[in-house]
């Protein structure tokens, strides 16, 4: 009679076994979408740069998050102060999400939250 | 369960009972054991009502009932019910509603729910503590979905919920 659960116990079993070896692969594709995630998570805005922009920020000093450049076709990511966001003349406003606009822009800013609340404190 | 009227096990799934009556809704009962570690499930063979048992939901813990039009409802207190959203390996629209789920219970946690969350989450395997980082970085980029809260203004909340959980992991 329960054979059908014993059925999803089964798929249920498959599936954490498959989670633990994305968990152990983190440091390879499936690692490198959780750190993007992560790099967006801090971000209170986001915007897309034109290449000169970027390579402005590059020259200035700015190095792109490592995670941007594990994704084919690279992405410069860089986290920018609101006054050096208003000298880039190319930004255009993204919402931070996982947006194919997003996924697709090769070049973002980065905005970070300025007052997080504490969680619990 | 022999007292419970106007419900039958379905033939499919026992553990799913279908009402027989049409102002009745279908009920399905799952299993929790507070001794399983977090990720095993099972199932409970029972000859009256076997059952699957959820690992996840041993993180769990009884809170205060609620009572909604003279009915008393046990409900969990938000932490265990928080963190079992953030490890439960949910997909699609069903796992984004788990996700903003998980958001509506964030915003009512009170100081004490946070510091329990970061103790039952200290004491979760490591895959599972990043399960339940990852779904919160997966939470704080979703869109907005009709009936669930909008996770944008609260992305900073998430943002420093996901900064003291990693402050919380073990040093390696």
């Amino acid at each position: 009679m329960s054979e059908l659960m014993h059925e999803r116990v089964r798929r249920m079993r498959e599936r954490v076994l498959i989670r633990a070896w994305e968990y152990r692969q983190r440091h390879t594709s499936h690692g490198a979408w959780f750190r993007i995630r992560r790099v967006l998570l801090d971000a209170a805005q986001a915007w897309t740069l034109s290449d000169q922009d970027a390579d402005r920020l590059e020259r200035t000093g700015h190095l792109p998050m490592p995670v941007g450049g594990e994704l084919a076709p690279p992405k410069r990511m860089f986290f920018v102060s609101a006054e050096e966001l208003r000298t880039l003349a190319g930004r255009e406003p993204i919402d931070v999400r996982l947006s194919p606009q997003l996924l697709a822009a090769a070049n973002l800013a980065l905005i970070a939250h300025t007052s997080p609340r504490t969680s619990g404190s | 369960m022999r007292e419970v009227g106007g419900l039958r096990p379905s033939p499919e799934e026992p553990s799913v009972w279908l009402p027989t009556k049409p102002d009745l809704i279908e009920v399905k009962f799952i299993g929790m054991d507070t001794t399983q570690r977090p990720g095993e499930t099972y199932v409970f063979e029972d000859p009256d009502l076997p059952l699957l048992v959820f690992g996840q939901l041993s993180l769990l813990r009884r809170g205060r009932p609620v009572t909604v039009e003279g009915i008393t409802i046990p409900v969990p207190r938000p932490a265990g019910l928080l963190l079992e959203k953030l490890v439960t390996d949910r997909t699609g629209v069903k796992g984004d509603r788990d996700l903003l789920m998980a958001l509506a219970l964030l915003l009512l946690c009170e100081p004490a729910d946070i510091h329990e969350l970061e103790e039952s989450y200290q004491r979760l395997p490591a895959e599972l503590r990043y399960a339940a980082r990852s779904s919160l970085a997966s939470l704080s980029l979703l869109g907005p979905m009709a009936s669930m809260p909008d996770p944008a203004p609260h992305r900073a909340l998430v943002a420093a919920l996901v900064a003291r959980l990693e402050r919380a992991e073990p040093a390696t």
